[in-house]
């Protein structure tokens, strides 16, 4: 600590008045656009393409009239549901294998993580025609409907999630001395009980990471959601992208409204990540750096 | 799968530790059916599409004949020469949209990367309010895709959004510059990308710059080295691989970045702003020519193996685990 008290300014590039200046104008050029979306959020639907940029009243209605303008609740509350089933059994499924892949030495082992960045290179709009087609072909065979249900999304979304979670479980389950679940093994545990009760504790940072982003997955994908979901299982970043292409060359666009379904649509969002912040940016470099 | 900036950050090569060198552990049937789910739900989601996405781009396949898409005529090569030199009839030709996605991914990437090393100088040394500082850097980059996008389309309106009022008060440019239609429309997209990921280069050069050793920095002090000095020959050659890494991640996401143009323009967007994601969904789901749509599809995947295969170079696995 005093180590790196003593050399801080030798690591410092800038000068303070630069560092300031720069901050100042990254901090601008971050804040205008959202504090724009605020203000828009509450001017009045007909002051949006007025001349003046602050509204005559403060439009705080706009808040409450946007759930029933189009079914916000509904589309939150499904991307809620949706994202996150499809996080935690993405991220179970994970800690399973990267815990084999870590553990153990077998044929396939490196090729399997290779084919996971491999799969990070696919084009999303690739596989969503053959998805769909799939998908209605199990639908013909087992008489089920897939196709705009919960499970269909889940399902897409929980596999899409699995590449990065798997890697993020493996780098972070091989970082994990094997000593302790020996240990534990000696003990008499089951290896269940050992990745449950060592493995899992000692991981929980890695699987916060990876429950974060899985859940993320989801909850930003328009692509797939727009084509699998019905409109029960409509998911708000698709309701979001319909309700903005529906206000272009309408009599009175809603923008007021639309930038305030977009503000609580963000929110969720950027809370978590301010919740954990600490973890993600560890989480995320942890690899590089010792690289 | 790269659907979304989220699925960006990769972690590089794990520690993989050397199985199975302890008798202890190998004692007991290995627990493989911990693997089995992913296995499957990999290949059933994402193998088996793969592969009949192939299959559909020698397909004659439209919406008549999706539902026996299997009996659908076979045209061969066809598809990809009427995606090579006609394209659809609303949009961009696959070659011009090709342009646009290239021309898209490098120009986002090259501008992002001075802003993200910037950045990650600013918040390097210890001052108050860091934290905070830190935590609004990542506004943007957290931001769901749909929700900047819309956003930005509010920013670029014409005659009212606050491009244009920000450009007429200071006479730099006209209050009626059509930021979302024509010409212009590249660069809004091209601005509103740089807004939203410039802390991706940020992240990972922050986490470059504290694996330095200050040891590097006291002998340039010694040295008598200015700042300039200093990020240039010993900053920036420490941060060479990450760098080229997040570039390269980088430069692959915006290639296949969808949400954001198609929430901006909506569809069929601007010529200029067509890439090809969302011509593939267009000339799939809107003009229901699947097996162009598939055709164009294999081009965007041989195209993006050049930078994945670098990819793969660049994280090293194979080393790691020989190790």
């Amino acid at each position: 600590m005093n180590r790196h008290h003593r050399h801080r300014d030798s690591q410092d590039l800038l000068s303070p008045p630069v560092r300031i200046v720069a901050t100042i104008i990254l901090a601008v050029i971050v804040l205008v656009p959202l504090a724009y979306t605020l203000l828009l959020s509450v001017t009045p639907d007909a002051e949006v393409g007025g001349d003046n940029l602050i509204p005559s009243r403060w439009a705080f209605d706009n808040y409450i009239q946007m759930w029933s303008t189009v079914s916000l609740a509904g589309g939150l509350l499904n991307s809620l549901l949706i994202s996150g089933i499809a996080s935690v059994i993405a991220v179970i499924l994970a800690v399973g294998a990267g815990y084999i892949i870590t553990r153990f030495r077998f044929r396939g082992r490196l090729p399997y993580l290779y084919s996971l960045i491999g799969l990070q290179t696919v084009p999303g709009v690739m596989l969503l025609l053959p998805l769909f087609v799939l998908y209605a072909s199990i639908q013909a065979v087992l008489h089920i409907q897939l196709v705009g249900s919960y499970q269909a999304v889940i399902l897409t979304y929980l596999t899409f999630a699995l590449p990065f979670a798997t890697w993020l479980m493996v780098s972070y389950l091989g970082s994990i001395p094997l000593d302790l679940e020996e240990a534990a093994l000696v003990d008499g545990a089951t290896r269940l009980q050992a990745l449950w009760r060592v493995i899992v504790p000692l991981a929980l940072p890695g699987i916060v990471v990876g429950l974060v982003f899985s859940f993320l997955t989801g909850w930003n994908d328009v692509l797939f959601a727009s084509v699998l979901t019905s409109p029960e299982t409509r998911t708000v970043a698709v309701q979001l992208q319909a309700f903005g292409a529906s206000q272009e060359g309408g009599v009175l666009p809603l923008y007021g409204q639309l930038m305030g379904a977009a503000a609580v649509s963000a929110l969720p969002v950027i809370v978590l990540y301010i919740i954990f912040q600490r973890y993600l940016i560890g989480g995320l470099t942890a690899g590089s750096v010792k690289g | 799968m790269s659907m979304q900036p989220v699925s960006e950050i990769v972690p590089e090569a794990p520690v993989l530790l050397q199985p199975e060198r302890g008798k202890r552990l190998s004692a007991g049937r290995r627990p493989f059916w911990l693997m089995w789910p992913s296995v499957v739900l990999l290949v059933v989601i994402i193998g088996i599409p793969f592969l009949i996405a192939f299959y559909i781009s020698f397909l004659e396949l439209d919406q008549y004949t999706l539902r026996s898409w299997i009996h659908a005529p076979w045209v061969g090569l066809s598809n990809y020469v009427t995606a090579l030199t006609t394209g659809n009839v609303v949009g961009a030709s696959t070659l011009a949209s090709l342009g646009v996605s290239v021309a898209f991914s490098l120009l986002t990437t090259l501008f992002i990367t001075p802003i993200g090393i910037l950045a990650a100088l600013t918040v390097n040394t210890r001052f108050r309010g860091r934290a905070l500082v830190r935590a609004l850097y990542l506004v943007p980059y957290v931001m769901p895709t749909f929700v900047t996008a819309l956003v930005w389309r509010m920013m670029f309106l014409n005659r009212t959004g606050l491009v244009d009022r920000f450009l007429a008060v200071t006479h730099l440019g006209d209050i009626n510059t059509y930021w979302l239609l024509g010409p212009n429309s590249f660069w809004a997209m091209v601005i509103t990308d740089v807004w939203a990921s410039w802390a991706f280069i940020y992240i990972m050069v922050l986490a470059g710059l504290q694996s330095i050793p200050s040891e590097l920095y006291e002998a340039a002090d010694m040295d008598g080295a200015n700042s300039w000095q200093k990020l240039t020959r010993i900053v920036l050659p420490q941060l060479r691989h990450i760098l080229g890494l997040a570039l390269l991640l980088s430069t692959l996401n915006h290639f296949n970045n969808f949400t954001l143009p198609f929430v901006m323009f909506g569809t069929p967007p601007p010529v200029q702003a067509d890439v090809l994601p969302l011509n593939i969904y267009v000339s799939s789901f809107q003009l229901f020519n699947f097996g162009a749509g598939g055709a164009m599809s294999v081009i965007t995947l041989v195209l993006m193996l050049i930078p994945g295969l670098l990819y793969i170079r660049a994280l090293r696995l194979g080393e790691a685990a020989a190790s």
